[in-house]
């Protein structure tokens, strides 16, 4: 995600819709398309060509053969709907994961949200269920971007039950947004989206990890704390660093280089600068 | 002890690891500990720099003084000179460390608080100058004696003394009254004339006798008067009782009590040392009463048999009056009026007009008196004018600055993870 506003003052706006704004407004401004495919606008009717309309919509066609100029006009129509599942276990906690989630969840609801689409949320906040159907709509997407400014890490996250619920509400066919670390039950989790796959939704996987996970730069003797379970180990970091590093790396590599069925759209990124939170797109 | 607490605290006290929160332990392996059990000591050298901060910062709160011999010999090259004068007296204070003048029209007095002064003064050689007249009976012994004698001593005689001065002497009673005695003082001869005096002195002795034997104790007081007495003080009288030869063994004794008052001790003892009452005691034979020679009297004449022909006892009723009692026949007899003589004079102290010139003390006496101040013995906390505590104040700063630079390294490194920190972004 690329914004014009550097990231260490964007995450400082507590306004989430104004931080998603920003970041599309950036985002929008370097494409020439839209990223988000399935807008689509039916035919409606002609009128006659007004001064100021685009010439663009000019049925040029119909020029030739009345020599007279129409303009068409379309009905717009939403064929997608999307639902963001946020992972808000407590592991999402440590630096400023869930607030980069949260604010990659909202910047994607604004993109959405601006096309017309329908988006919708899956998440906890304090231990109770987050949900908010999916609806187009900018009143919708305030209350969508509302609640994720309210969802805080805790406790541990049912990924399963999450997903295949958010999966069962899209009532038609659309897409499913995860951003998670996943460290909770890889399988399970894969199982899962890969049902919602066969069901015939798009999924697109967010892993979210931060540059102490990845690098582990710590030297010592640590008491390293779940933050999820609360389990505690003693390490020497200094010895424990490399075989750390290997092993996250490989995690990270299976989750973002694993055999996913068609619908999984796959894509790694390996940061090349030196951010805080490192976001691969699956 | 300040110094070795922290640092055993450190040592002993369980080293436990940091804690660090943790997304999640799948990824961490199991590894060996590396300082956690081991007591070593880290980095020593900041640690022995530290401990000398805080050594060098207690000892210099605690004000040390090192005594060394250059120390010593300076203190010895200063005077603090207390100065004691009368009220106008200018001496001179040069080339003292530090003085102080005590102005007092008592001489004692004023060298009193000069040592006081002294005592609290800082370590030096310690000297008390005396500068007055210095007449006979402004300083005594007894009040140099009182100066240590570690300070010096010295004598600067200044003002005069008077050519002459004049004093009342003792009175005296004679038959035409009571006369003064005016001395005349003068460079050591003492001359004295004597004048009437209006006011006269009642006679201290009252008798208590039968009639027949009383014109005889009349006579006999005025025969000790013609001899011409000292009057006594007013509160001193004498119970002058004649016992007649009939109730001597019978009549009821005067409410009388041994005698404890020192006048009236001093009045027996020199009526015991009148060699004329006693030698005319002698030829009488006629004395009192056993129970006169047995306590509370006490027997101050005695016949050449022994037999008491005076007693003497105190009053009861009147404890500053004397009670003597004589039998009836010495009233005859010479005795009496020497008795009278005797115990009139022995009333009167005795004063000597000596005392009262104005003689200046002699250089000989002066300079036994005078002596050197004495080297400056340890001083006292509080006397320190200057002690070392600034040098290792000194030395604390130095160690702060050389502890600085020690850590100097760390703190780059501090510096450039955090800076690392700043550039980290979202």
């Amino acid at each position: 995600m690329l914004s014009a506003c550097p990231p260490e003052i964007l995450t400082r706006i507590a306004d989430l819709e104004l931080v998603a704004r920003i970041i599309v407004e950036g985002l929008v401004s370097g494409l020439h398309r839209s990223p988000f495919h399935g807008y689509s606008a039916e035919f409606s009717q002609y009128r006659h060509y007004q001064p100021g309309d685009d010439l663009k919509y000019v049925d040029w066609k119909l020029v030739a053969r009345t020599d007279r100029v129409y303009t068409k006009q379309f009905r717009e129509t939403t064929n997608m709907a999307a639902g963001l599942v946020i992972d808000t276990s407590a592991s999402m906690a440590f630096g400023s994961k869930l607030r980069y989630s949260t604010i990659v969840a909202a910047a994607l609801a604004y993109v959405i949200s601006r096309q017309g689409d329908a988006i919708g949320l899956m998440a906890s906040a304090d231990g109770r269920e987050v949900f908010r159907p999916a609806r187009a709509g900018r009143p919708h997407l305030s209350r969508v971007l509302g609640a994720l400014s309210a969802l805080t890490a805790h406790g541990d996250w049912n990924a399963r039950e999450a997903i295949g619920r958010a999966a069962q509400r899209l009532k038609r066919r659309g897409m499913l947004i995860v951003l998670s670390d996943f460290y909770d039950n890889d399988d399970t989790i894969f199982a899962e989206l890969r049902r919602a796959s066969r069901i015939g939704h798009e999924i697109i996987m967010f892993q979210l990890m931060s540059r102490e996970e990845l690098e582990f730069p710590y030297s010592c003797d640590l008491e390293f704390a779940d933050l999820e379970t609360g389990q505690k180990v003693t390490v020497n970091a200094d010895i424990a660093g490399p075989a750390y590093k290997d092993a996250i790396a490989a995690f990270w590599n299976g989750v973002a280089r694993a055999p996913h069925p068609k619908g999984f759209s796959t894509r790694s990124s390996r940061p090349t600068r030196r951010p805080s939170v490192l976001c691969g797109v699956s | 002890m300040s110094v070795a607490a922290p640092i055993l605290v450190h040592l002993l006290a369980h080293r436990r690891a940091k804690p660090m929160p943790f997304p999640t332990l799948r990824f961490i392996p199991p590894t060996r500990l590396a300082a956690i059990r081991r007591r070593a000591l880290e980095d020593v050298l900041l640690l022995v720099v530290r401990a000398g901060i805080l050594t060098a910062a207690v000892a210099a709160l605690a004000g040390p003084l090192l005594l060394t011999p250059a120390r010593r010999a300076s203190w010895n090259n200063r005077v603090v000179r207390a100065i004691v004068t009368t009220p106008g007296t200018q001496v001179s204070d040069a080339g003292a460390f530090r003085s102080q003048r005590f102005e007092a029209n008592s001489i004692p007095e004023a060298i009193h608080r000069a040592v006081a002064w002294l005592e609290s003064s800082p370590p030096a050689r310690h000297e008390v100058i005396i500068a007055a007249p210095l007449t006979i009976g402004s300083i005594t012994d007894r009040d140099l004696a009182a100066v240590p004698a570690a300070i010096g001593i010295r004598f600067e005689r200044t003002g005069t003394v008077p050519p002459a001065r004049t004093i009342e002497g003792r009175r005296i009673m004679s038959p035409t009254g009571t006369r003064r005695r005016i001395l005349t003082l003068d460079h050591g001869e003492t001359s004295v004339r004597e004048a009437s005096d209006t006011a006269s002195a009642a006679w201290p002795i009252d008798v208590v006798s039968r009639p027949e034997s009383r014109h005889f104790v009349d006579a006999a007081i005025a025969a000790a008067l013609s001899e011409r007495v000292w009057e006594p003080p007013s509160d001193r009288r004498v119970e002058f009782v004649v016992v007649s030869d009939e109730d001597g063994a019978t009549s009821p004794s005067p409410d009388i009590q041994p005698i404890r008052s020192p006048w009236m001790a001093d009045a027996l003892a020199a009526i015991a040392r009148d060699a004329e009452l006693q030698a005319e005691a002698s030829h009488t034979t006629s004395g009192l009463a056993g129970r006169f020679a047995r306590a509370p009297w006490r027997p101050i004449v005695r016949t050449s048999g022994g037999q008491p022909i005076a007693s003497a006892a105190a009053s009861s009723q009147s404890p500053q009056r004397l009670v003597i009692v004589v039998p009836a026949a010495a009233t005859r007899h010479l005795v009496t009026p020497l008795l009278l003589r005797s115990l009139a004079n022995s009333l009167a102290p005795v004063t000597d007009a000596a005392a009262d010139e104005i003689v200046p003390i002699p250089e000989t006496r002066l300079r036994a008196w005078a002596r050197q101040a004495g080297p400056p013995a340890v001083p006292k906390a509080d006397t320190i004018d200057r002690d070392d505590r600034r040098w290792l104040w000194a030395i604390a700063l130095l160690l702060i600055a050389a502890e600085s630079w020690l850590r100097r390294p760390r703190r780059a490194t501090s510096d450039a993870i955090q800076a690392e920190e700043a550039t980290r972004v979202a």
